[in-house]
């Protein structure tokens, strides 16, 4: 029998499978994924999450797209309404955690070293040293990489990717495993539009829509002249979809809450 | 250059296939056969690379690596058609469907692994 599930037995196989011995040797068939053990420690993850009413958000980019700017920003437009906290993800340096700090919001710093995403273990270790029953929303910025952190599971509730109008506007079809992936697709430094000419935002969406998931696309300028207001739109329909189904918060004990 | 994405993939299908073979009472592997999709974020031939440093050392030592490649297959959500388009054009192929669910393609998964068993062993393995 396979390990797992006798889903692929077939008529045409049956013969093939259970285990054979063919003289000292012996087949097994399992059918497991190979990144098992991390979901395992994700589903744990996510059950803290929820146990405290903590909307986890992962946020993927190549460097320099501007995850930390952005999550600056946001903590400045929403740090009165909502309690935030940051886990950061780099290989080094504990300069974007210092960042996050520098605004009054908890930021635990990992650094992977080598390693070039992060994973469902490390999180769950940065959770310890988080105050998850105080907590709205959790951001999860991993280390910058469109390709690797795709496969990792972390326990997040939502997957948005930064795609800076510095980069190529063909980058959701040059990687699709991670656009594919993503929830929300943030079009990041929107306010550079106006001075870069081979950035086309129809060819990117068309790219992104090619992937078939029909993931929505917003505009954001962390900066110079911020534009805030269709991703704060966003994570507030987000929350408030959210946590009815899980928590009500102090505030709302005893008031109607809308679902 | 070190494939370290792939290092890390390889360590966790290792422990997988040590697990097993001490559970069968086996000390030698003999041959890992894994499927690999379009979509699953890794890449075959770094993989391979990576096995080969990684299983050194363990039961998997001398062991074999068959990688086999699956094909992305999508179903559409609008006519229910399945098609295998490319990995960045997950769009239906008969209706021009824009919203898809990725039936096969994503896998990254030990499909079967060979062992060798200690000779004193006969009949069929627990």
């Amino acid at each position: 029998m396979c390990e797992t599930c006798g889903c692929t037995i077939t008529p045409g196989n049956a013969h093939m499978h259970g285990d054979q011995n063919a003289g000292h040797g012996a087949v097994i068939n399992v059918l497991q994924d190979l990144l098992a053990a991390n979901d395992q420690v994700a589903v744990h993850n996510r059950e803290h999450f929820d146990e405290h009413g903590v909307l986890a958000i992962n946020l993927m980019s190549s460097p320099g797209a501007g995850k930390t700017a952005l999550l600056e920003a946001t903590i400045v437009a929403l740090r009165d309404r909502y309690r935030i906290a940051v886990i950061e993800g780099d290989l080094e340096t504990d300069n974007d955690a210092a960042r996050i700090r520098a605004h009054g919001v908890p930021a635990i710093q990992i650094t992977t070293g080598t390693a070039c995403h992060l994973d469902a273990h490390l999180v769950h270790r940065a959770l310890h040293d988080l105050p998850l029953a105080g907590l709205d929303l959790l951001f999860i910025e991993n280390v910058g990489n469109l390709v690797c952190p795709a496969s990792f599971d972390l326990g997040q509730h939502r997957n948005v990717t930064l795609l800076s109008v510095t980069e190529g506007d063909d980058k959701p079809a040059k990687y699709p495993v991670i656009f594919r992936a993503s929830d929300l697709v943030v079009l990041s430094k929107a306010d550079l539009l106006d001075v870069l000419e081979d950035f086309d935002p129809a060819r990117a969406a068309a790219a992104l829509r090619a992937l078939g998931r029909d993931t929505p696309m917003i505009r954001t300028a962390a900066r110079r002249t911020p534009a805030m207001g269709p991703w704060l739109d966003w994570l507030e329909q987000e929350l408030a979809a959210w946590r009815p189904a899980v928590w009500t918060p102090r505030s709302q004990i005893g008031a109607a809450v809308g679902v | 250059m070190l494939p370290v994405h792939e290092l890390s993939v390889c360590q966790a299908l290792l422990t997988q296939v040590a697990e097993i073979a001490a559970g069968r009472g086996a000390r030698v592997v003999e041959r890992i056969t894994i499927e690999v999709g379009p979509l699953s974020g890794v890449e075959p031939v770094l993989l391979a690379s990576a096995f080969a440093i990684v299983r050194a050392g363990g039961c998997a030592a001398e062991a074999a690596l068959s990688i086999e490649s699956t094909t992305v297959t999508i179903g559409c959500m609008a006519c229910g058609a399945h098609s295998n388009p490319k990995p960045n054009r997950l769009v239906c192929a008969v209706c021009g469907g824009f919203r898809t669910r990725v039936v096969a393609g994503d896998e990254l998964r030990l499909r079967r692994v060979e062992l060798r068993m200690p000779e004193s062993r006969s009949g069929p393995a627990a």
